[in-house]
């Protein structure tokens, strides 16, 4: 249903459009204005971290791409289609933007194996054989082919992620998105999650990611987004943002996590 | 001698020993003033239990044949109540009010009213001269959906927001995340609640005998209750009694043991 046929226009992306664009973008809870008027473009490519205090916006801004929340004013626009349009396929929209979790969301009920093929073959309308050889393709490629029978309660936190990050791969994503990937890891399993996220990054994933890890930002990030109050306060180079912050609460904030 | 010169571990195993004796001497008194000879004639008559075999079993049959087409039903309609009762709009106050109705009257009113006034009401049911103890399921499948549909709810309630938000962002469809992702693991959650369900629902069998069913449909206390009747002896209701118990004693323990391992599991 949605991959066979012709797209309706409106449901088919612009290849010279950035992957996101973010126009003029608030979002209330209740009385909370979380964020407060974002302007954001992601160009092909580009890896965008997005950093800041925790309560800053970050992870709501995140989730607006693909519409885990809904703004309350402004526009998304995702390889140039309005996501906010009522008349578009969102969930088609959303087969092209992968969504990597803090709390890695795998489902508990099934295999690694299925967990990767399941949305495949239910979204994409993959036969079986073709959606298990590409679910076992990406289990090698973030080195966890070994595991696909095994569940995900028998997994470290570091191999739920890979999963995760395999799971959304295999439906060939145009963009990525990271939320806080490495928060609920501990110490020692940060590093192979962030291997698999540079591997993407050297490939020419686009990434949009919230993240803590500043040496990561540093390292692979083309651009870095200060957040604080639900605005974006300093963006750059990683090494002009981090390196040498022009706004006092920048500074103050990479004070005290560097 | 005064009390408090006995040490206090002996005078709590007095104390103990004493308690046991009184309650002995109750059960004693209770059997001596017991009229025996009638109890035994009229619950404990051999010939009466003996003659109601192998009929009985037909009828144990029959119990838990309506208790499982009950859960059955029960459970679809459950599911369809819940979902309906998490939606908006003008669903929602269906499974609200279908829900609060038969949750609100007594199980055996409801089956009376379906057996009785239902095919009366409609002139085209009784066309079809099915018998009042089916008509009796049915009011007992609403009343199973109504408490089962809670527990679904409860269950689909209780599978973490991650899970919806995971399946979406992979551009599943409500629907489709709701069959594939959220609702196996929710029924996953409530098999110990739905297991005690299936124990009640099993006992509440019993009210079909007001539906009154012809000889090979009778459940166990239909034909129970026609056995006192046509012997004028309650020794049926006894037998009776005793095959209700060889089915949800083993129930009951299954329910303990699947609540366990899912405490463990948690």
């Amino acid at each position: 249903m949605t991959t066979t046929g012709v797209l309706h226009p409106r449901d088919t992306p612009d290849p010279q459009a950035p992957p996101i664009q973010i126009l003029g973008l608030h979002k209330h809870f209740g009385d909370l204005h979380v964020l407060k008027g974002i302007d954001l473009t992601v160009n092909k490519g580009e890896v965008v971290c997005v950093v800041g205090p925790s309560g800053s916006g970050k992870s709501t801004l995140l989730r607006s791409v693909n519409l885990l929340e809904r703004p309350t004013q402004g526009k998304v626009f995702i390889e140039g289609i309005d996501v906010l349009d009522p008349d578009v396929n969102l969930d088609l929209i959303r087969t092209r933007i992968g969504m990597v979790f803090q709390s890695f969301n795998l489902f508990p009920h099934m295999t690694v194996l299925r967990n990767v093929a399941m949305a495949q073959q239910k979204v994409l309308r993959r036969s079986s054989v073709e959606a298990n050889k590409i679910a076992h393709d990406m289990l090698v490629r973030v080195g966890l082919e070994d595991k696909v029978d095994a569940h995900p309660s028998q997994l470290s936190g570091g191999q739920q992620q890979r999963v995760a990050i395999a799971r959304s791969l295999a439906m060939n994503p145009d963009m990525m998105l990271f939320d806080e990937p490495t928060s609920a890891l501990d110490p020692e399993l940060v590093g192979e999650v962030l291997e698999v996220m540079r591997g993407l990054a050297a490939e020419g994933m686009t990434m949009m990611v919230v993240t803590h890890e500043m040496g990561f930002a540093r390292e692979v990030g083309s651009r870095v987004i200060f957040m604080d109050e639900g605005l974006i306060v300093e963006e750059g180079l990683p090494s002009e943002v981090l390196g040498n912050p022009q706004h006092p609460r920048t500074q103050l904030f990479l004070s005290k996590v560097l | 001698m005064d009390m408090r010169d006995i040490r206090p571990t002996v005078r709590r195993r007095i104390s103990r020993m004493l308690s046991y004796l009184i309650f002995l001497g109750l059960i004693v008194a209770l059997a001596f003033t017991a009229d025996w000879a009638l109890i035994t004639k009229v619950f404990l008559n051999k010939d009466i239990a003996l003659g109601m075999f192998p009929g009985v079993f037909r009828a144990a049959l029959n119990t838990i044949l309506y208790t499982l087409i009950a859960f059955v039903i029960g459970l679809v309609l459950a599911i369809v109540l819940a979902l309906m009762k998490l939606s908006s709009g003008p669903f929602k106050w269906f499974a609200v009010g279908f829900i609060e109705l038969f949750r609100g009257l007594p199980a055996l009113l409801t089956i009376f009213i379906m057996a009785f006034a239902v095919p009366m009401a409609f002139e085209s049911l009784r066309a079809l001269r099915i018998e009042g103890v089916y008509y009796g399921l049915i009011g007992l499948v609403f009343v199973t959906g109504a408490y089962t549909a809670e527990i679904i709810r409860a269950g689909i309630q209780a599978v973490p927001r991650g899970q919806h938000e995971a399946a979406r962002s992979l551009g599943m469809s409500q629907m489709r995340t709701m069959i594939t992702v959220i609702l196996p693991q929710a029924i996953r959650i409530v098999i110990p609640p739905l297991t005690n369900e299936l124990v009640m629902l099993l006992k509440d069998t019993s009210l079909l005998f007001i539906a009154g069913a012809t000889k090979a449909n009778k459940e166990l206390t239909q034909f129970g209750r026609d056995g006192m009747s046509s012997h004028f002896n309650s020794t049926p209701l006894l037998v009776v009694a005793v095959f209700y118990l060889i089915i949800t004693i083993p129930l009951t323990y299954l329910v303990a043991r699947l609540e366990k391992k899912m405490a463990v599991k948690q």
